[in-house]
């Protein structure tokens, strides 16, 4: 007698597609009416492609400061402004040394920029090949 | 032998490299420079067997050389910021630990240093102001002269950071 298969009820599907999460926000109504301008502004037209944009800034802006890098804004005329976020200030690295003013001749930093400035630097000594290897001198 | 930062209970009284503001201001100002006043990071060479006893020392800063100030003909190659750089402010071997290597183990602790700042908050180069009778000494590792050179003052040099970087490829 043959024997019937039948399909099990609860078992999985063969591939499962990851489910997009939804998010719910309360916001005040200041804050609501900044979202829309926002929005407007940059042409977009669905709080998702909003989040999305705004997840993908927020992670440069995180990975920037990881890495000890300062976020800032420049003028055509060189007027810098420095990001500084609190939230954004916990994943930076401490920045153990300390900053001291050096005095400095007007040939000391002639020779610094022409050195500095060269396309390419002089190779290494092989004494500092071998200090960078650890080898004896 | 390790390196590594000055702690507050490290035998500095008996360190003796022949001279005396070098030895000075490890007894005197190193750990309250770090610490308290935070102006210069000390790093010591010790055993790890008897780890207070000093062979060594340096110590580091972070400075900059001022973009505005550099000649007009020479900025076409540089980024238009002040110039970063790791200031090698001291660096000594006590007499009796003298010749075996520990001056080289130092340096090679600070080119270490230089390029994991190069790498976290960026660095153009090391400079240092040598003793006139240990400019030869730093030129062996590739330190250029910069400035006028007098005998009355120190030697300021200059370590490009990408010299360092070939190294470490």
């Amino acid at each position: 007698m043959p024997v019937a298969h039948r399909k099990k009820r609860n078992a999985p599907p063969a591939e499962k597609r990851p489910r997009n999460a939804k998010f719910q926000a309360d916001l005040a109504p200041a804050e609501e009416r900044a979202l829309r301008a926002l929005k407007q502004e940059l042409q977009l037209r669905s709080n998702t492609d909003f989040l999305i944009d705004a997840v993908a800034l927020f992670r440069w802006a995180v990975s920037e400061r990881r890495a000890g890098r300062q976020i800032i804004s420049e003028t055509k005329n060189g007027e810098r402004r420095v990001l500084v976020l609190p939230r954004l200030e916990r994943v930076a690295p401490e920045l153990e040394l300390p900053w001291v003013e050096i005095d400095w001749t007007e040939s000391q930093l002639a020779d610094l920029a022409r050195l500095a400035s060269a396309p390419e630097p002089p190779p290494p000594t092989p004494a500092l090949i071998r200090a960078m290897q650890g080898l004896p001198r | 032998m390790i390196v590594r930062r000055l702690e507050e209970h490290d035998e500095t009284a008996a360190f003796d490299c022949g001279d005396i503001p070098l030895n000075d201001f490890l007894k005197r100002h190193a750990w309250v420079n770090q610490e308290k006043i935070s102006i210069g990071v000390t790093y010591v060479a010790v055993d790890e067997l008897a780890s207070r006893h000093i062979f060594g020392y340096f110590t580091l800063a972070a400075a900059s050389a001022p973009y505005s100030t550099f000649p007009a003909k020479y900025v076409r190659g540089l980024p238009r910021y002040d110039l970063p750089l790791l200031l090698l402010a001291r660096l000594a071997v006590d007499k009796s630990h003298a010749g075996r290597g520990i001056g080289q183990a130092l340096v090679s602790e600070v080119f270490r240093i230089g390029l994991q700042v190069a790498e976290v908050v960026g660095c153009r180069g090391i400079i240092t102001d040598a003793y006139r009778d240990r400019v030869g000494w730093y030129g062996k590792y590739g330190f250029q002269p910069i400035g006028e050179a007098s005998e009355k003052i120190p030697q300021r040099m200059f370590l490009d950071l990408r010299t360092l970087r070939k190294t470490a490829l």
